[in-house]
């Protein structure tokens, strides 16, 4: 279990309010979507919870673990044995092969059998491929299958579509979401496109800082039934 | 493996510098150590010569030796530095994952690559050449024969690269202490904005570009500098040399062409590097307009004051050492020749200095202005 209890942020010695104050409970195998426009502080909460930034106050708890408490060194191993991260930037290492790629995320969690993963997120036929030799699609499921092969507790996404076409859009959500239901891992997705939320089962919704509203999804929709 | 071997091998500059001190250091040292135990085979006449050279084998090393490894040293950490921020997304997303610093700082040992390759080459020409330069400096017709020492294998190639890769190993476990998101952060917009210049205002353009050019390369004005010096220094050092220590050695000659060599590989490299960074500049400039000479000032002459100042550290450093030499060394000698700042080498150092840089730099105005505006604006 995620646990932020009152959490703030603010940049430029406190001009910037990223955070206002934010509290969100996200249970074990849940998947939730921080929505909201652009600017809203949809990416810095994403980033306090999974402890790539550190909150100015405020208490975020992973399984019973007080992150905020934990030194640099303990942060950097509670990223390397708990998430996995995708983002909209992809990030990958341009003079390695897709299969490198994914062998770095494999090789920190001491994970031999990252073949399926790449497997699975149709990347064969690109094993030796280099980043800048493929679409924009293709790259963010090598940087999907990187977070993956960590077998992470939590994935954390932060606008994985956002680079994306319609149609590769898609593809690359019904992989998340099948490999998702797959693996039950929790998941945690920032996105600023209301329709995307409708494919979570929780829905937080922020506007400059604070969460405006949380809902669970009636019915969770599959990446091909949800608008554009 | 998270930096390429190919980065390791972009550090070329380190491996010149190396090769250069252990060149040196390899055939002084082993010329020492072969030459020390005939001390009584020499005649009467010929004992202050042989004390010269031993004493300036000695001090050749010693000084070369360490002044370049300083250098290198410098060198290494500047390099790591800007890979770093070359490449910090990189860096922010292995953070991200859970790379820990000390996993990440593991990687830089690769650098000293460059270190062991100029090593090698170093030790590997220095023998090459031994028997050329030991006929060179035979006294009294003695055969002075060359004993291969494996352990200098050990003090002149595996210690310096082990060294290195040590030194890079701490600087980089100190330079990258920023958090996963700032390394993102900063990776994305790496390129700060610069400070407003309120003096860049008055300068006339050309002034600003030749001003330009050399704070957006510091390695290479270095170099420059680094090349400049080499050649002040090592030139008019020979010849003093040759002065202080006549009869025939040709001590004096070896350290002038040593610095030759070293000198003009120096510029040759940074020459190389600077016109690959502004062939697209000058292509533009050529488009709008500016005449030959006015594009060639705009990379070039930024440079000017840095060769300059490098040709006279290099004058004084070799005065300097010989001075320290004279007093120092050859006091032990028992004989203490003259010496005094040599006018003459200065000026006919300077000559051919100015000489032998004003064609390096024609050459080079040359290979730029033949880069067309369009081989460049179609490359990706
Ligand atoms: N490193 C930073 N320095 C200064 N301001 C920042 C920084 N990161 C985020 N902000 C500001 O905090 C606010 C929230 O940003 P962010 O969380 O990235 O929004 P979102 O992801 O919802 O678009 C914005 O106003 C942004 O400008
Ligand atoms: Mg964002």
């Amino acid at each position: 279990m995620i646990k932020a209890t009152s959490v703030s942020k603010t940049y430029n010695n406190g001009k910037v309010e990223a955070l206002k104050n934010v509290s969100v409970d996200i249970r074990n195998g849940e998947f939730a979507v921080i929505l909201g426009a652009s600017g809203s502080g949809k990416s810095t909460l994403m980033n306090m919870l999974s402890g790539l930034e550190r909150p100015d106050c405020g208490k975020i708890t992973v399984e019973g673990t007080d992150i905020t408490e934990l030194n640099e060194k303990q942060l950097t191993a509670f990223r390397r044995d708990n998430v996995g991260f995708v983002f909209q930037q992809y990030y990958l290492l341009p003079h390695l092969s897709v299969e490198s790629n994914v062998k770095l995320g494999a090789d920190i969690a001491r994970n031999k059998n990252y073949m399926p993963i790449i497997d699975a997120l149709g990347l064969c036929d690109k094993l030796r491929a280099k980043p800048s030799e493929l679409s924009g699609g293709e790259q963010q499921r090598v940087c999907i299958a990187r977070a993956l092969a960590k077998n992470p507790k939590i994935l954390f996404l932060d606008e994985p579509t956002g680079a994306l076409d319609e149609k590769t859009g898609r593809a690359v959500l019904d992989c998340i979401m099948r490999e998702k239901t797959r693996r039950g891992f929790t998941m945690i997705m920032v996105t600023h496109n209301r329709n995307i939320g409708e494919t979570a089962q929780t829905v937080i919704e922020m506007n400059s800082g604070e969460i405006i509203d949380t809902h669970a999804v009636s019915r969770q929709k599959s990446a091909y039934e949800i608008g554009w | 493996m998270v930096i390429s071997a190919k980065d390791g091998l972009k550090l070329v500059g380190i491996s010149i510098v190396c090769f250069c001190a252990v060149f040196v250091c390899t055939f002084f040292l082993n010329f020492y150590l072969d030459v020390l135990p005939l001390e009584s085979e020499v005649g009467e006449q010929s004992q202050a010569i042989y004390k010269a050279q031993l004493a300036t084998a000695q001090m050749c090393c010693g000084v070369t030796g360490g002044v370049l490894s300083i250098i290198a040293a410098f060198l290494l950490a500047f390099y790591i530095k800007l890979y770093i921020d070359g490449h910090a997304t990189t860096l922010g997303t292995l953070k991200a994952l859970g790379y820990s610093e000390r996993r990440l700082a593991v990687n830089f040992c690769i650098f000293a690559l460059a270190v062991l390759i100029g090593c090698t080459l170093g030790f590997g020409l220095g023998h090459a050449f031994m028997p050329y330069i030991y006929e060179q400096l035979a006294i009294d017709g003695i055969t002075v024969n060359i004993t291969f020492r494996p352990w200098l294998i050990a003090l002149l190639i595996v210690a310096p690269s082990a060294r290195f890769a040590a030194l890079a190993l701490s600087v980089a476990r100190v330079a990258p202490r920023r958090s996963a998101i700032a390394l993102l952060r900063g990776g994305a917009e790496s390129a700060k904005p610069s400070k407003p210049d309120v003096k860049s205002k008055n300068r006339p353009f050309l002034t600003e570009v030749a001003f330009k050019t050399v704070s957006a390369n510091k390695l290479l004005a270095f170099f420059v500098t680094f090349s400049c010096f080499c050649f002040a220094a090592m030139v008019q050092m020979g010849i003093g040399m040759e002065n202080l220590i006549s009869d025939g050695t040709a001590m004096g000659w070896l350290i002038l062409s040593i610095g030759i060599v070293l000198a003009l590989t120096s510029a040759f490299m940074s020459m190389t590097a600077l016109v690959r960074n502004n062939g697209k500049t000058i292509a533009l400039m050529k488009t709008v307009g500016y005449p030959l000479a006015k594009r060639t000032a705009a990379v070039f002459l930024g440079f000017a004051p840095l060769a300059a100042l490098g040709f006279a550290v290099g004058t004084v450093y070799q005065y300097v050492f010989l001075t320290l030499m004279v007093n120092i060394v050859f006091a032990n000698v028992g004989e203490v020749p003259q010496y005094g700042f040599d006018v003459g080498a200065l000026f006919i150092t300077l000559a051919a200095f100015v000489a032998s840089y004003t064609a390096i730099v024609a050459l080079y105005t040359f290979k730029l202005n033949r880069t067309s505006v369009k081989s460049i604006m179609t490359e990706t």
